[in-house]
């Protein structure tokens, strides 16, 4: 009865809270193997974050998604919006091979790639610098709030603050040229929108790696909540070895003495305690469980001080747990693989063999057809004609399709652009009533670089007129 | 025992921390995608020149046009949210004759 109605009273008491209980996780540091990697990983992400929006390619920042000019500059390629499929395909190839790895080996993503844990990882070293490790972390918090208290807590903030606004800083750099924002910002010239995104970007920055942490992926990623899907038992995940650490004992000599029967695992609680989602490992697996592989540094370090053989807690697949063969490569692993392989081999043809020169034609959106002062039907386009080559051309511009077409004025037309830029040309087509058969009829661009021929378009338009009986 | 309180629903268990999550991160996401797929097809200037609106940035066009859907995606998530709350079950009326009928 005491415990059925205590069962039922917390949910009542907290019912009524505006927000939820969030006990914070106070992580103790761990050092190993995984932990290296952890730190590696963490080191060269970050150091190509921030580094690479630094980073000049042929006279223009390498990697730039230049919002404003409406162009993609990636190493020595340039794509525009038109180009979106490329993305599209970019986008399926991560998709497939985040599901890969995911069979393969569990959250790799999650435990050393994601940006939510590398910045969460970076956040947590400020943390450790200014206030200690977690034991420390948690005394403070719960100590007497005084001058020291705080002293420590600006600092701890003031920190996080400039590291989040050099994120922002350096996010918005991405969208627009850095090298320009630095000046901008040196000469308190940036613009409203700019100065907007640098803080936005900051203060998610600043809210999930200072704070949220592990709820993110608790609450907010997509992509904790369905990774299950790609787990099967030949996946490596992390876990405990039951059948060796169970019955866990505190006093392992003793009990062993008194005839009883004993586990490796000593339960020192190590694994909880540097845990950046707070879990036990040695419940099983639990979609909480970022595959981050402290656990399991924390807990070799145990087993090498008592003597007992490491990997009490460690990389392995159901089946090996059960004591079944294992098969790493199996058939979704290469069903991946290959969907990877064929969308990145068609990706390249579809970049290697695009045409760097395009067209887009306008109609004079004011009037349908005029007649002129020769007598002939008269059309007027807006033509925009983007060089995407790496190298400024001459375009001859002429039209074809039916007969006796023909540019009004100068013809072929020539038109200088610039490498990456965009012309607007004005252009007037007329045609001798006489040959108009059709109301709506189908004539044809053609563009072509002076200095390279193969440099062409032959763009469909449509010439509009008066049917002549 | 029968004047305990009956086990809550498992909606009302949420934290409120997720059901706030749950409205504006799904709808951040389908907005930023929205955002993309939406300015890669239009240039927002081309936009402001058919209102006849001069000196517009097109960071302001895709800061605007990002939060325009988040606004809609928000208020889509909160809907949805919204209509899945269990509806109070009515009561329903107990006549005594129904009672004898049945005999």
């Amino acid at each position: 009865m005491t415990i059925l109605s205590s069962n039922n009273a917390s949910p009542t008491a907290d019912s009524g809270e505006l927000y939820q209980k969030h006990k914070k996780v106070y992580v103790r540091e761990v050092h190993g193997l995984f932990a290296t990697l952890r730190n590696t990983a963490m080191v060269v992400l970050l150091g190509l974050y921030y580094g690479m929006a630094w980073v000049n390619w042929d006279g223009h920042q390498a990697i730039l998604f230049d919002l404003p000019a409406r162009k993609f500059y990636i190493f020595g390629l340039v794509f525009w919006p038109q180009d979106f499929i490329y993305l599209s395909a970019l986008l399926i190839v991560a998709a497939m091979a985040l599901f890969m790895f995911t069979s393969l080996a569990g959250r790799l993503w999650c435990g050393y790639a994601c940006p939510q844990t590398v910045w969460t990882e970076i956040y947590m070293w400020m943390e450790r610098l200014v206030e200690g490790d977690g034991r420390k972390q948690r005394k403070l918090d719960q100590g007497p709030h005084d001058a020291h208290y705080w002293r420590v807590k600006l600092t701890k903030h003031a920190l996080w603050i400039a590291f989040s606004l050099w994120t922002g800083f350096t996010f918005v750099g991405y969208f627009t040229p850095i090298r320009e924002l630095a000046h901008n910002l040196i000469t308190w010239n940036l613009g409203p929108w700019e100065t907007f995104w640098i803080f936005f970007y900051s203060f998610a920055t600043y809210g999930n790696a200072g704070f949220l942490r592990e709820q993110v992926c608790i609450y907010m990623c997509p992509y904790a909540r369905f990774q299950s899907a790609m787990f099967d038992r030949d996946t490596l995940i992390i876990s405990y070895d039951a059948k060796r650490g169970e019955p866990r004992s505190r006093k392992p000599k003793k009990q062993a003495e008194a005839g009883e029967k004993v586990g490796d695992c000593v339960d020192c609680g190590l694994c909880v305690q540097v845990c950046p989602t707070g879990i036990d490992i040695r419940n099983g697996l639990q979609y909480q469980c970022i595959g981050c592989a402290a656990c399991i540094d924390a807990c070799d370090q145990v087993m090498e001080k008592i003597g007992k053989p490491k990997g009490l807690i460690r990389y392995t697949t159901e089946n090996a747990l059960e004591g079944k063969p294992t098969h790493i490569l199996r058939p979704r692993v290469f069903v991946y693989l290959g969907i990877i392989t064929l969308v990145l081999g068609l990706l390249f043809y579809a970049i290697a063999s695009r045409n760097p020169l395009q067209i887009d034609v306008l109609r004079d959106r004011s009037n349908l057809y005029t007649e002129n002062q020769m007598g002939y039907i008269e059309n007027v386009y807006r033509l925009k004609v983007i060089n995407m080559d790496e190298k400024p051309h001459d375009f001859e511009i002429t039209v074809s399709g039916m007969e006796g077409v023909s540019l009004v004025g100068k013809s072929p037309l020539v038109v200088h652009v610039d490498s990456g830029k965009v012309e607007d040309v004005p252009a007037r087509v007329q045609i001798d009533p006489e040959s108009i058969k059709e109301r709506s009829n189908q004539i044809y661009f053609d563009v072509v670089a002076r200095d390279k021929p193969d440099l062409k378009v032959h763009e469909p338009a449509r010439f509009l007129g008066p049917v002549s009986r | 025992m029968a004047t305990l309180p009956t086990t809550r629903e498992p909606q009302e268990s949420i934290p409120l921390l997720q059901r706030i999550v749950s409205i504006l991160w799904p709808s951040f996401l389908t907005a930023a995608l929205g955002t993309i797929v939406f300015f890669a097809l239009f240039d927002p200037r081309d936009l402001a020149e058919l209102r006849n609106i001069k000196a517009f940035s097109r960071l302001a066009g895709y800061t605007l046009g990002f939060f325009g859907f988040w606004l809609l995606t928000s208020i889509s998530s909160a809907l949805t949210c919204y209509f899945r709350r269990p509806c109070y079950k009515q009561p329903v009326p107990h006549y005594p004759e129904d009672d004898d009928l049945e005999q």
